[in-house]
């Protein structure tokens, strides 16, 4: 339980980091989450499939299917300047919430 | 090797989670495909990490199961705020501009999803558009452009019938102009003209004009009106009469355009003249080579010109009555010639008569190369049209499913139609304005190389029917094909299309064979295209390799055209030029310097009959015709003419030593064939003339002298030191320079001789032999083009057919691989298929080429229009650009990935 709240709230940093350098489709970024966080964190479809209509909702990103020879339709979402704007401010507000964790938790790093 | 088979649908599964959301039919789809998508590639991930089949279905259907939020996360982002995104084609109640703003922004968007489609499509337009609006203005100038005169159809001109001397289109002499003038009934009125150069030496630089003498009646049977002053009057048409009109170019340039000059005296040939009015610019006579109208003064014959029967060198020109045709006019001339030749068999035995249009006459030689052209503007614009076709239907093939889908959810038909034709239509109007463009930069391009003499560059622009003409052909190709998906669509069984999902070899059977059908008749058009270019080349090339029988190169010519009044005898001529030939010698970098007259490939005429001592005068109507010129010493080996046989003119060749002639090799065997030609005496006109016989001295090869194409005529020389009536009028200066280099110093070494001579059309004979071949250049120039673009749509097109096959075959070509076809079996196989649609068109454009290039069997010079080589080489060069268009599509598919191939879809 308290796992899902956690990752409710860096959810969306999360994917918004994934698509800061270029676009990516759902099953990838799905993909990514889980290989990058060393199995720590996954999303399954009913979670992170809303999640994508809910930033695409705010104008942070948008989805566009996109057909390419030899492969099957998919839909890649990339990140709006909206979107962009937001990536910033999130990283900055998750960096204070962690120190100020550190410092209230007493956690020292070596 | 069947992972399909076994795949889950999980579609069913996650409609029924989303059921209870009521989302829009679209939306749902959309979300279901994207899902369904995530599920397939995770249960593929389970089943390749080693899963069976069974524990990858739970794996997966786990996921979708093990929350509860499924529904609660969904409602939270799709339904909070109640509307919902727009779904394309689905019925509303809306505006239409509404409807239209938002098919303009679909339209964009579906566009840049598929930026290769956009730009090929538009790139082929343009060309389609462009090309051919700027070529064919100028075609349509030049060819089609009413003259600009009233009823220019009424315009003809009349010449006299001689062909059985080799002139079927010979200048009419006076007396005969005058009796065509009083005896016939068909024309309104009858004008006559003739050339003449004036040396206007007013203020300034002495200048050396281009004029006519013309009949009073000239302009208003024209139906020009001058725009300053008047027109002449037939009082003006006397002798001794001194008045002139200027041509509006001459009024601006040398004159600042001042209306004052009417009443002015000019001083022209060193006679003063009034000035009484300008006439436009637009003024087009038939002229032979470069002449510009600049000044007219009245033909004011003398009573001895009058009564002249022998001396042909005026244009007729005559407005034929209402009702009258050309049959007719010609009818009534022939009659009227049969009765002069039974009057003065003298001089008219069989002299006939001759009326062409005027148009003809003008654009004359250039008609056959104009059709060509015309034809070819014709053949591109198919061949884009083709293009833009084959696009479309490619485009509908793959867009097949989503029409379908779209109708399947409820989408309004007439609404989607229109959506379609927003798209298409959008298309089209992008490639015309690039087109546009394009017409714009090539007409700029293309006025540079129109030859000065069939129009001025200034006078083409583009031509607004053509743009439209071909804007429209276009953008209606667009349109039929642009709706194809629609029609399409509604003949298919949506569900099946559906399943199908545009994959298989079986997609879109009409529209396939369609599409093939027009790579085959791209190329067939684009191989009759290059082999016509082909063949303009190759002849062109002949005609530069042709020796004109001179050199060429360190050449320097130009006019030097004396006032008879100033030099009207032959003692101050050759007093004159002998000082200029002096002075020019010693110049740094001349090596040789002679004076001529009437440089070779500059002028059209000068030709007489001789006779032959020894040999008896042939009949009246067999005369041979000589082109002679009178020339100075030093002209051979200055031209760098090669002597045959005797010697060049000297000093020595005086009035009043023995007069000579030097003829050319083809004069020499014509006459001598087996004798040595020099000693022998020929002279002007009849063995009983009264002109001295004249010796000949030398033999020099034949000479390109009036025209360079045709195959030299019978050529003689003259010592203009040994006549009284043949002015000389250019110099020639080989030079060890470049020639052009030494032009000033020349012309200043003439003017210390005469300040008041002018020196005009100081030119390299280099210049001079390429605007001889101007037209031919001209022509093979824009057919070249055409046939370039023509190859490029066509690469674009078989290219386009190609890749699209490729991608309808990959699951196909991925199979084949999987089972273990080597991947150059896939690359034979594939370009073996586009190979054979190419092989179809070459061999329909053979079979067509073989006919048409008939046609331009008068344009051709040293080959046949049939020329093996040409016809092997443009085959080999189509078969390459084919090779290569599909080998890319091809080498693409043999990079499938098997396993990819195998899960599209």
């Amino acid at each position: 339980m308290r796992d899902r709240e956690l990752k409710k709230g860096s959810a969306e940093l999360l994917v918004l980091s994934l698509l800061e350098h270029r676009p990516r489709h759902g099953y990838e970024i799905g993909q990514l989450i889980e290989l990058r966080s060393h199995g720590a964190l996954r999303f399954n479809v009913a979670s992170l499939y809303p999640l994508l209509y809910r930033l695409e909702k705010r104008g942070w990103i948008r989805g566009r299917w996109i057909e390419k020879a030899g492969q099957r339709r998919r839909r890649f979402y990339r990140l709006t300047p909206a979107g962009r704007r937001m990536l910033a401010q999130q990283r900055e507000g998750w960096l204070k919430f962690v120190e100020a964790i550190g410092r209230v938790a007493a956690i020292e790093y070596a | 090797m069947s992972l399909q088979s076994s795949m889950p649908d999980f579609k069913e599964e996650i409609r029924r989670r989303l059921a209870p959301l009521e989302l829009t039919p679209a939306r749902e789809a959309e979300i279901t495909e994207e899902l369904s998508q995530h599920l397939e590639e995770e249960y593929e991930h389970a089943l390749s990490t080693g899963a069976t089949a069974a524990e990858a279905n739970g794996a997966v259907l786990k996921e979708l199961n093990s929350t509860d939020l499924f529904a609660r996360e969904f409602q939270g982002g799709e339904r909070r705020d109640g509307k919902d995104r727009d779904v394309l084609g689905l019925w509303r109640r809306r505006s239409a501009w509404a409807d239209i703003l938002q098919d303009l922004r679909f339209a964009f968007r579906t566009l840049g999803n598929n930026p290769g489609f956009a730009i090929v499509a538009v790139l082929a337009l343009a060309l389609g558009i462009g090309a051919n609006s700027a070529i064919f203005s100028v075609v349509n100038t030049l060819l089609l452009r009413p003259l600009p005169y009233k009823n220019a159809q009424q315009l003809v001109m009349i010449w006299e019938n001689a062909a059985h001397l080799g002139f079927s289109k010979n200048t009419p002499s006076p007396a005969n102009f005058l009796d065509w003038q009083k005896q016939n009934t068909v024309f309104e009125d009858m004008a006559a003209f003739a050339e003449r150069s004036f040396n206007l030496t007013a203020a300034g630089q002495p200048e050396r004009l281009d004029g006519r003498r013309v009949s009073a009646n000239l302009f208003s049977l024209l139906g020009m009106k001058p725009i300053v002053g008047r027109d002449f009057v037939p009082q003006d048409d006397q002798p001794g009469t001194k008045v002139a009109l200027l041509n509006e170019t001459l009024w601006k340039g040398r004159f600042g355009g001042d209306p004052d000059v009417v009443g002015r005296a000019i001083m022209l040939n060193g006679e003063s003249y009034t000035v009484v009015g300008v006439m436009p610019g637009s003024v087009r006579l038939p002229a032979f080579g470069n002449w510009r109208d600049q000044v007219w003064v009245p033909l004011a014959f003398s009573s001895a010109e009058a009564a002249d029967r022998g001396d042909h060198f005026l244009q007729v020109i005559g407005r034929m009555k209402p009702g009258v045709t050309l049959d007719k006019a010609q009818a009534e001339m022939e009659t009227i010639a049969a009765r002069l030749a039974q009057e003065y068999p003298k001089y008219n035995t069989r002299i006939g008569a001759v009326v062409r249009p005027l148009h003809e006459e003008i654009v004359g030689n250039m008609k056959p190369a104009l059709l060509v052209l015309s034809g070819a503007v014709a053949f591109v614009l198919l061949i884009a049209c083709a293009n833009v076709a084959n696009l479309l239907l490619a485009r509908a093939a793959v867009r097949q499913k989503e029409i379908a889908l779209r109708l399947a959810l409820g989408a309004d038909r007439l609404r989607l139609t229109k959506q379609l034709l927003v798209e298409s239509v959008m298309l089209s109007l992008l490639g015309g304005i690039a087109g546009l463009a394009l017409a714009y930069a090539g007409l700029q391009l293309l006025a540079r190389f129109i030859p000065q003499d069939i129009a001025q560059p200034g006078l083409i622009g583009i031509n607004a029917n053509v743009l439209i003409f071909t804007f429209a052909v276009a953008i209606v190709t667009g349109l039929v094909f642009g709706l194809v998906p629609a029609t399409q669509a509604s003949r298919f069984n949506l569900s099946d299309t559906l399943k199908e999902g545009g994959r298989g070899s079986g997609a879109g059977g009409p529209g396939k064979r369609l599409r093939r059908v027009l790579v085959i008749t791209e190329v067939a058009v684009s191989f009759v295209l290059l082999i016509g270019a082909g063949l303009l080349i190759n002849s062109f090339m002949h005609l530069r390799n042709l020796n004109p029988g001179f050199r060429v190169d360190h050449l320097l010519v130009m006019n030097v055209d004396l006032a008879e009044v100033k030099y009207p005898d032959n003692a101050r001529r050759t007093a004159f030029f002998d000082e200029v030939v002096r002075r020019v010698r010693v110049l740094p970098g001349v090596h040789s310097v002679a004076v001529a007259g009437n440089l070779p490939l500059t002028y059209n005429g000068d030709s007489m009959s001789i006779a032959v001592e020894g040999i008896p005068d042939p009949p009246p109507d067999q005369w041979p015709d000589v082109i002679y010129r009178a020339v100075g010493p030093g002209y051979f080996s200055t031209m760098g003419i090669p002597l045959v046989r005797g010697r060049d003119f000297n000093d020595e060749d005086k009035m009043d030593s023995t007069l000579t002639v030097v003829v050319s090799e083809r004069t020499a065997d014509h006459y001598w064939p087996s004798e040595n030609p020099i000693g022998k005496r020929l002279k002007p006109g009849s063995s009983t003339s009264a002109t001295p016989w004249r010796t000949v001295i030398g033999v020099v090869k034949d000479v390109r002298q009036n025209d360079f194409i045709a195959e030299p005529k019978m050529q003689m020389y003259f010592s203009y030191r040994q006549l009284t009536n043949l002015v000389p009028n250019a110099l020639v200066v080989r030079t060890t320079v470049e020639p052009l280099s030494v032009a000033a110093s020349v012309r200043n070494a003439i003017w210390a001789v005469d300040k008041d001579q002018p020196v005009s059309n100081i030119d390299s004979m280099e210049h001079v032999v390429a605007t001889a071949l101007a037209r031919e250049r001209f022509s093979m120039l824009l057919l070249a083009i055409f046939a370039g673009i023509a190859l490029v749509l066509a690469a674009v097109g078989i290219y386009g057919v190609m890749s699209y096959s490729v991608a309808q075959q990959t699951q196909e070509i991925g199979i084949r691989i999987a089972l273990g076809a080597k991947r150059s079996d896939v690359l034979k196989m594939t370009v073996a298929q586009g190979l054979k649609l190419v092989g179809i068109g070459l061999a329909c454009g053979l079979a067509i080429a073989i006919v048409l290039t008939r046609v331009m069997a008068t344009l051709l010079f040293g080959i046949s229009a049939t020329d093996p080589v040409t016809f092997l080489s443009i085959t080999l060069v189509l078969l390459a650009v084919a090779l290569l268009a599909s080998y890319i599509p091809a080498s693409r598919a043999t990079k499938v990935d098997p396993m990819m191939a195998l899960r599209a879809q």
